[in-house]
């Protein structure tokens, strides 16, 4: 081959490459991959306290991932934290009454939020609200209740050495 | 109407190079000091020395590669020392250069460094490129080597390949550096007959740098005698060796005793031996 | 008392001074950068030299880096029962830090170097004065498309070094510790942030292969035009290179992340 074509392609071969390799780093590594392409439906839910919960944290049902947290902000008439979570449309057989929780995977791991199946016959849809719901474990408080060794009353929060 | 008057213009008194009071210091060592001398357009001038004259220097005043101390370089009328870049470079494009050491790059074949000129400044279709650049190495005898690297030439093929370089452009002006180093008999009648033939076809003003005197004077119009930083002799080839001036006797007859000076400037032999300080 | 003193500061002052003159030398340089841009082949010819010819060692020397540090992140992370964000550090450790800083230090001693030797040679061989007498302006044509290479070459082959430290890193934590592939992948996606992580760590490659560039063809430019001083040339590139991305690391890293 002509060396100076040669030259220019194995040039273009480290440029695709190169290339490549940033895409895969972007796309595939990151909180990117979180991203629901697919088309989806809302649905809300209540919490007292979220504590570490973010935007874009999976939302998953028997483990499996069904959606996609879209927005956290503070309902200022119940002082509430108003999760919007966006589910995938092909989940469209969930129940109207199913529970939601804020689980940790591992002891220091990411929060998501886990949905328990209701038996209700309605399906959930969008702009449906999940009455039922837990809040974040807070590590504070189960330590807390730890050291008292019952469960924890309102002076056991409290700040007392 | 220009043209006319440059045609009727007298050429020795329009030279196209003129280098006026001159003065060059180099490390300590003043290389030209007043030099004066003409280049006249449409001739061959050799300019001629002995080693470390300053002949190379001259030729890089000339093109403006090196400032001198005090003094004025006219090439075509403007003046290289107080020429903005892009002046100077309009002007060396019509300037072809050929180096003492080729100086070719080492990273393109022989056809890319005869060829560099031609795309660096003109967008010319390839084929055409391809026809100027075979014709030259052709003039050289060097076409069946276009596609071989600087380092698979022997010296005297480089030197060729760097004269083709220097003369790809048929510049108004072609800067000579010892043309005839490294040439058998036969590459350099050939390198000989080219540099008359480009001056009397194209009438291309050239300066031939050569210590060769048999070729000088086969191609040569007029001879500078450079020594001792001033132009010490001037004249056709058969009147320098026939005028009687100790320089010129000296320089064409090869004497060691002379005015020339063979050393170059140093302090007595007893000095840097010793002696002096033994005798004291 | 003298003396040290001027033993002490001597280099110091010349190091200044040649951080000086690659300043001025970088001024020139990107005045020259649009005409150097009507080089394109050129350009071309240099991305392959400083970059596709450096691909091979990028590529290994990652390899090992992300493996060695799954084995040593993998130790101290079964200290505090985390194991399960292996993939999370050995991924931020890579983007943040060890991708850039690491590829621009195999880059200037594998990339650097060859710039330097190979413009110093041209420069001792008349060859930068035969092309400025070709009225081609060797900023332009020698320096520019080099720069550029670096600039261009650097983001690239740090993409690739992350990319095979991970893999690396997934061949150490999940085939020979036994982490749960599931765990070590979605830890890692849940964690690192394309903004924060990836792209911040491509600007500080951005510097570091002009920074790197720079300081070679400066050197090449200005090496004395002898054996020597075109290996003494060759040296100060790797050195000077060395520090100043080691010193420009902590800067970027402090203000920018
Ligand atoms: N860059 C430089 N720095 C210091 N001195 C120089 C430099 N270049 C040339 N010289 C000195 O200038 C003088 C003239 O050198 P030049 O190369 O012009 O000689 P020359 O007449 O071409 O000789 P030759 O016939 O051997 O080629 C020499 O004495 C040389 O030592
Ligand atoms: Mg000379």
């Amino acid at each position: 081959m002509n060396p100076r074509r040669s030259y220019a392609a194995g040039t273009g071969l480290f440029i695709l490459l190169g290339f490549a390799a940033l895409a895969y780093l972007a796309t595939q590594t990151t909180s990117l991959v979180n991203f629901e392409s697919g088309p989806s439906y809302d649905v809300t839910a209540e919490f007292t306290n979220i504590g570490g919960l973010k935007d874009r944290a999976p939302v998953k049902l028997a483990g499996v991932r069904v959606g996609t947290v879209k927005s956290i902000v503070l309902d200022q008439k119940s002082m509430d934290a108003k999760v919007t979570m966006a589910i995938a449309d092909r989940y469209d057989q969930i129940p109207e009454d199913s529970y939601a929780k804020i689980m940790t995977s591992g002891l220091l791991g990411d929060q998501f939020i886990s949905l328990s199946p209701g038996g209700s016959p309605t399906n959930l849809k969008n702009g449906s609200v999940l009455d039922n719901t837990q809040s974040a474990l807070q590590l504070e408080d189960l330590i807390g209740k730890f050291l008292t060794g019952s469960g924890g009353g309102k002076s056991s929060s409290s700040n007392k050495p | 109407m220009s043209a006319s008057a440059t045609a009727n213009r007298d050429p020795a008194a329009d030279p196209l190079v003129q280098v006026r009071g001159l003065t060059a210091v180099l490390s300590g060592k003043t290389v030209f000091d007043a030099l004066d001398l003409d280049i006249a357009r449409g001739s061959v001038t050799a300019i001629m020395g002995p080693s470390g004259t300053g002949k190379t220097t001259l030729l890089k005043h000339i093109t403006g590669q090196m400032h001198g101390a005090a003094g004025q370089v006219l090439v075509d009328g403007q003046d290289v020392v107080r020429l903005p870049r892009e002046g100077l470079y309009r002007l060396r494009k019509r300037i072809g250069y050929l180096f003492q050491n080729s100086a070719l790059l080492t990273d393109y074949d022989v056809f890319e460094n005869v060829a560099f000129p031609l795309r660096a400044h003109a967008r010319l279709p390839e084929d055409l490129i391809r026809n100027v650049v075979l014709t030259k190495l052709q003039a050289v005898g060097l076409r069946g080597a276009a596609r071989l690297l600087p380092s698979e030439l022997s010296g005297g093929m480089a030197r060729r390949v760097a004269l083709a370089r220097a003369i790809v452009f048929d510049p108004m002006l072609i800067l000579y550096d010892e043309p005839f180093v490294g040439l058998d008999p036969i590459a350099l009648n050939q390198v000989l007959k080219l540099i008359r033939t480009l001056n009397q076809e194209l009438g291309i003003t050239s300066v031939l740098v050569a210590h060769e005197f048999e070729a000088v004077r086969e191609a040569a119009d007029h001879v500078h005698l450079i020594a001792g930083g001033k132009r010490v002799a001037s004249g056709a080839p058969e009147d320098l060796v026939r005028a009687d001036s100790p320089w010129t006797a000296q320089f064409f007859g090869g004497a060691l005793e002379g005015p020339v000076p063979f050393q170059y400037p140093a302090p007595p032999l007893a000095r840097d031996f010793g002696f002096v300080g033994a005798t004291a | 008392m003298k003396q040290f003193v001027a033993r002490v500061f001597d280099p110091l002052l010349d190091g200044l001074a040649d951080v000086g003159r690659t300043g001025w030398f970088f001024i020139g340089l990107l005045l020259a950068l649009p005409r150097g841009l009507t080089y394109p082949r050129e350009l071309l010819r240099q991305i392959w030299f400083v970059g596709a010819k450096s691909l091979i060692i990028i590529m290994i020397s990652g390899l090992f880096v992300g493996m060695v540090l799954s084995l040593q992140l993998y130790y101290t992370l079964s200290i505090f029962g985390g194991t399960s964000a292996l993939g999370t550090v050995i991924a931020l450790s890579l983007y943040r830090e060890l991708g850039p800083v690491v590829t621009a230090l195999l880059f200037a001693g594998r990339a650097g170097t060859a710039i330097t030797a190979e413009v110093g040679l041209m420069r001792a061989t008349d060859q930068l004065s035969a092309m400025e007498m070709m009225a081609v302006d060797p900023l332009a044509f020698v320096a520019s498309p080099r720069f550029l290479a670096g600039l261009i070459a650097m983001p690239l082959l740090v993409a690739v070094f992350n990319m095979m430290g991970l893999f690396g890193g997934h061949l150490v934590g999940v085939t020979w510790l036994g982490i749960d592939n599931g765990t070590f992948w979605s830890n890692m996606t849940g964690n690192v942030s394309v903004w924060k992580d990836v792209i911040s760590g491509e600007w500080k490659a951005l510097a570091f292969g002009a920074l790197v560039s720079l300081i070679a063809v400066y050197q090449g430019y200005s090496a004395p035009p002898t054996s020597e001083g075109v290996a003494n040339a060759t040296t100060r590139t790797v050195v000077s290179s060395s520090i100043a991305i080691l010193a420009l690391d902590f800067v970027l890293t402090a203000f920018l992340m």
